[in-house]
């Protein structure tokens, strides 16, 4: 009965994007005190777990030793992934190359989903707040494939409603209201998803990564769910790097 | 019906139609109950001890209109008061007026906090009152409250 | 139990003696109601809930809060507080299931 009311409800509240959607748009001062919320949001605690496993693991200066970089170049860096890495042959999030910095450093990596490895990678993400997203899909061949790629998982439609990520996110219906919220723009013109990711979500009381949020909404929209690091998720990731360049990153965000 | 055409055939009535039902069967469910029950009439009553506080604007509650989600609503309560040994405020207490515990947190203040503030986020069942009660250091309640629409939690 | 991550922040980050600074503390716990089911297993989930914080400045008694069920998991409680020279500011919690835990930050006034 509950998952039957789920349905409806969600076909209920799909149906307000094209009749009736004005009456729950929130007003701007609502918006305001839920925006004041990031001044104390309960990430926070997450980051700063995260900041103590990269100090096990040597600290910023280890992780730029690592990533044959300055330190001082670290943040900018960081700003550029998911990146392809030489010695790992392949486009890695940030969250995989730490796995190969633990690996090579002899630890067992924390998995992809572990909460461990989402403090952490979310934490090293936000050594690079306040940096602008450089992303360069054009940097090689592999970074200008994994970009093809990921514009086909955005637009592919699949499951058993033929969704798609673009169904939601493209431009004619950017800004209608869905259950209170205004579907987002995730371009750097909007609210720049890979700049406000990882974030809290209050639904979930959780911290959650670009990835793992994928994951939430393939779920919702019936899509069979792409595994966390699989070359799809992370084209899928790059794709929506380069839709947010330029954006500056603000790290834990805080989301509905 | 497959889910698939369901949608293709939505249109107002058929999802008015399939909403009502579902709504009463959640109605008639019997909400469980803590034991720490207490509705906001008897709440309020323990808290002033039978007195009634006066509505004032020197209380300014900050809610939203519209709670984004039900599980984390803000609420800010400020008290204008000098904060001084002979004129403080003693303590804010914040109702729901509808949640099964109308009590959310009752906060015990002196003069060394400077200024009479509060800011939390509270759970919030249904749309309802939420009323921010300040009690005085010369023994005087002064209270503001607003209402919040809670909307439905949906697809998660 | 392991220790409950938690922070207090102190805003502004700079201050001086006198000022009259936002405190606010912060706590990753479940704030469990006991009227939730578990989905899978249809059973309540017991209720585990924060239900006093004290605000304690060099080892005075700054705000006391009594806290019930109704508020959101990994709860925030933010007041003021005058600064009062150097010291600790500790806050300690206690939920409803008898676990305390005290979280500690420095106050260093500036000047």
């Amino acid at each position: 009965m509950r998952k039957g009311m789920r349905i409806v409800l969600c076909v209920a509240l799909l149906s307000s994007l094209t009749f009736a959607s004005e009456q729950f748009a929130m007003s701007d001062a609502d918006r305001a005190m839920y925006e004041e919320l990031l001044e104390n949001n309960p990430a926070d605690m997450l980051l700063a777990h995260g900041s103590e496993l990269l100090e096990e693991l040597g600290g910023e200066s280890a992780l730029a030793k690592y990533l044959g970089v300055s330190e001082d170049a670290l943040a900018p860096y960081l700003a550029g992934f998911p990146r392809y890495i030489v010695k790992f042959k392949m486009v890695v999030s940030i969250d995989q190359m730490l796995q190969g910095m633990m690996h090579d450093s002899g630890q067992k990596p924390y998995t992809l989903k572990s909460s461990e490895m989402v403090n952490l990678s979310s934490y090293v993400k936000s050594i690079a707040n306040d940096q602008q997203i450089n992303i360069d899909i054009n940097a090689n061949e592999y970074m200008k494939e994994a970009y093809a790629l990921g514009k086909v998982v955005f637009e592919t439609k699949r499951g058993a409603r033929g969704l798609s990520c673009l169904s939601c996110h493209n431009q004619s219906v950017i800004g209608s209201i869905l259950r209170t919220q205004p579907l987002p723009d995730i371009s750097a013109k909007g609210n720049a998803s890979a700049a406000t990711w990882p974030a809290y979500r209050m639904t979930k009381s959780a911290l959650a990564t670009l990835q793992k949020r994928f994951q939430g909404c393939m779920n919702n929209a019936l899509l069979a769910v792409i595994p966390l690091g699989s070359k799809e998720m992370t084209a899928l990731e790059v794709y929506f790097t380069e839709e947010a360049k330029g954006a500056t990153i603000a790290l834990p965000g805080l989301k509905r | 019906m497959q889910r698939r055409d369901f949608l293709k055939n939505l249109g107002v009535g058929a999802a008015g139609a399939v909403i009502l039902p579902s709504v009463s069967f959640a109605a008639d469910a019997p909400k469980p109950k803590g034991s720490n029950a207490l509705p906001y009439k008897d709440a309020l009553n323990a808290v002033t001890g039978g007195k009634t506080p006066e509505v004032s604007d020197k209380v300014s509650l900050k809610v939203p209109e519209i709670a984004e989600n039900g599980a984390v609503v803000p609420v800010t309560v400020e008290v204008e008061s000098p904060m001084t040994d002979s004129d403080y405020v003693k303590a804010i207490h914040v109702f729901a007026a509808k949640n099964a515990n109308s009590r959310c947190i009752d906060v015990y203040l002196s003069p060394a906090n400077g200024k009479a503030m509060l800011a939390t986020r509270i759970k919030l069942g249904e749309t309802q009152e939420v009323v921010a009660v300040a009690e005085l250091s010369n023994g005087k309640f002064l209270m503001a409250s607003q209402s919040v629409k809670v909307t439905i939690g949906g697809c998660g | 139990m392991a220790k409950r991550k938690s922070l207090i922040k102190i805003k502004p980050k700079s201050f001086t003696d006198g000022e009259v600074v936002k405190v606010s503390f912060m706590v990753m716990h479940p704030m469990e109601t006991g009227m939730r089911k578990d989905k899978k297993t249809k059973e309540l989930i017991p209720a585990e809930y924060i239900t006093k914080v004290v605000f304690e400045y060099n080892g005075k008694v700054i705000t006391t809060m009594k806290v019930w069920e109704s508020l959101s998991v990994n709860p925030v409680f933010t007041t003021y507080m005058k600064i009062d020279g150097a010291g600790v500011l500790k806050v300690i919690f206690t939920d409803s299931k008898g676990e305390v835990q005290e979280t500690i930050e420095k106050i260093k006034p500036k000047g």
